[in-house]
């Protein structure tokens, strides 16, 4: 048996899939599904057993009717809607309005998965999705009250599984900003010193940083990189601390680099996709220009124009882009008018695939054995 | 025996209805019947109540043709032919 690539494209109508051969040149598309639903989170998950050994979770929201996730094991024919999705209690005084965020556990927990969401929030399964409770260590901590939304929502858009030691963790909060666990969730502490800070109007000091998405690096746990509000940050010290790595991207004098997703390769490839300023937040003059940190290097480069003798007037999400782990690996990226474009040499060249849907959310890979 | 009324709701919830937008049920009073529909319908529940159990926000449900919001009571006894309807109310986007 071989292996083929998933794309599952996560849209404010509805979800789409792609697949293909590893050689990723013909994608064959498939969806909608999940129609009329928001697809802010999305996540294929092969570690199950039996008729759900391949499980695709959803977190599937809609303005009028709330947030559930629903799951499907047969790659989107069916749908089945968990009864015991996340939720907050009354008491509590939260509202969920949003599944931002699906990962799996660690690499020995194959029934785990995680789930991040608006209000700020972490839920975990220990049993597949099929029944989810609160980290409330988070939610619980001093400085909640003042924790402030953004105006996409206080989402909890990003969950970090340290590699080898399952007890760390880090997730970030959308104008809230970085915490980490070194006790599997049960307490979290903020890190978030160094961050560039956003008016949030709120008191709090140790909080009120906009992380927009964050990514571990692959050779070395101690080492992350972030898409910030005000500028791009990296921290050697597990997020003890933070520092501005921005060299090469300024696209307007006086406005620190903004934009939504970062993504490392398995070999340590960073990328950016810059807009123009926060004010602005679209692609500087229409171009679609991808932007790479090498490992070794200190300093961004314009690498990749994707849709040369076009323009594009768009902007993308911060769960927006991926990679897959592949050798060579595939990058990808879905924009707010709905397109898809891949790039099999680092981020240099670009092929868009077929179909234009909404406004793209979320972008994950899925690497499956062929049935 | 409770009195048999017509539900619906929208399709976009019909996963929760097993596969039905319109489908009905048997209870003595409005009241009886809201309850119903959410016990007998548990993944409805989500979609139509906030965590503080109200109605959500642009949902509306109606009893014939009166929002249950503009209701004094909903302990109203049932007649045959009674309608409960879940709608959505008018939203963009």
């Amino acid at each position: 048996m071989g292996k083929r690539v998933v794309l599952l494209i996560g849209t404010n109508k509805g979800l789409f899939q792609y697949s293909a051969d590893l050689e990723r040149k013909n994608w064959e598309l498939k969806g909608p599904f999940l129609s009329g639903w928001e697809v802010y989170s999305v996540l294929g998950d092969s570690r199950g057993e039996g008729e759900s050994v391949n499980r695709i979770f959803a977190g599937t929201s809609h303005a009028a009717y709330g947030a559930s996730i629903r799951v499907s094991d047969d790659f989107g024919e069916t749908w089945r809607q968990i009864e015991d999705s996340p939720s907050y209690s009354p008491e509590s005084g939260f509202s969920l309005n949003r599944i931002w965020q699906l990962i799996p556990g660690a690499a020995d927990e194959p029934n785990t998965v995680y789930a991040g969401a608006e209000e700020a929030g972490l839920f975990v399964s220990y049993d597949r999705g099929e029944h989810w409770r609160e980290l409330q260590g988070l939610t619980q901590h001093p400085t909640r009250p003042n924790w402030f939304p953004g105006a996409g929502g206080m989402c909890l858009h990003t969950i970090i599984i340290h590699p080898t030691n399952k007890k760390r963790m880090w997730v970030a909060m959308s104008a809230v900003g970085v915490f980490r666990t070194d006790d599997g969730g049960e307490t979290w502490q903020a890190r978030n010193v160094g961050l560039s800070r956003v008016p949030t109007g709120q008191p709090e000091d140790e909080v009120g940083r906009c992380v927009h998405k964050m990514v571990l690096d692959p050779a070395n746990p101690d080492v992350l990189y972030m898409q910030e509000h005000g500028g791009v940050f990296k921290s050697i010290d597990g997020g003890d601390s933070w520092f501005a790595i921005e060299e090469g991207l300024t696209l307007q004098d006086g406005d620190a680099p903004f934009g939504f997703p970062i993504s490392v390769s398995p070999s340590g490839d960073l990328f950016l996709l810059p807009l123009e300023s926060d004010e602005r937040r679209m692609m500087k003059g229409g171009k679609l220009l991808v932007y790479s940190m090498r490992p070794g290097s200190n300093s961004w480069e314009p690498i990749g124009d994707v849709i040369p003798d076009e323009v594009r007037h768009v902007s993308v999400l911060r769960d927006a882009m991926t990679v897959d782990g592949l050798d060579p690996y595939g990058l990808y990226f879905g924009t707010t008018s709905g397109e898809i474009f891949c790039s099999l040499d680092r981020g240099v060249t670009w092929d868009r695939l077929p179909g234009q849907f909404s406004r793209i959310l979320t972008v994950k890979t899925w690497i499956i054995e062929e049935q | 025996m409770g009195v048999r009324i017509t539900v619906t709701v929208p399709m976009l919830l019909s996963d929760c209805t097993k596969g039905r937008s319109a489908f009905e049920l048997e209870a003595d009073t409005l009241q009886g019947a809201l309850q119903l529909l959410v016990a007998e319908y548990p993944l409805l529940k989500v979609h139509l109540y906030n965590e503080h159990g109200e109605v959500r926000k642009h949902v509306l449900i109606y009893y014939n043709n009166d929002n249950i919001a503009w209701l004094d009571k909903l302990d109203i006894p049932l007649a045959a032919g009674d309608k409960l309807r879940v709608l959505q109310a008018v939203s963009g986007g």
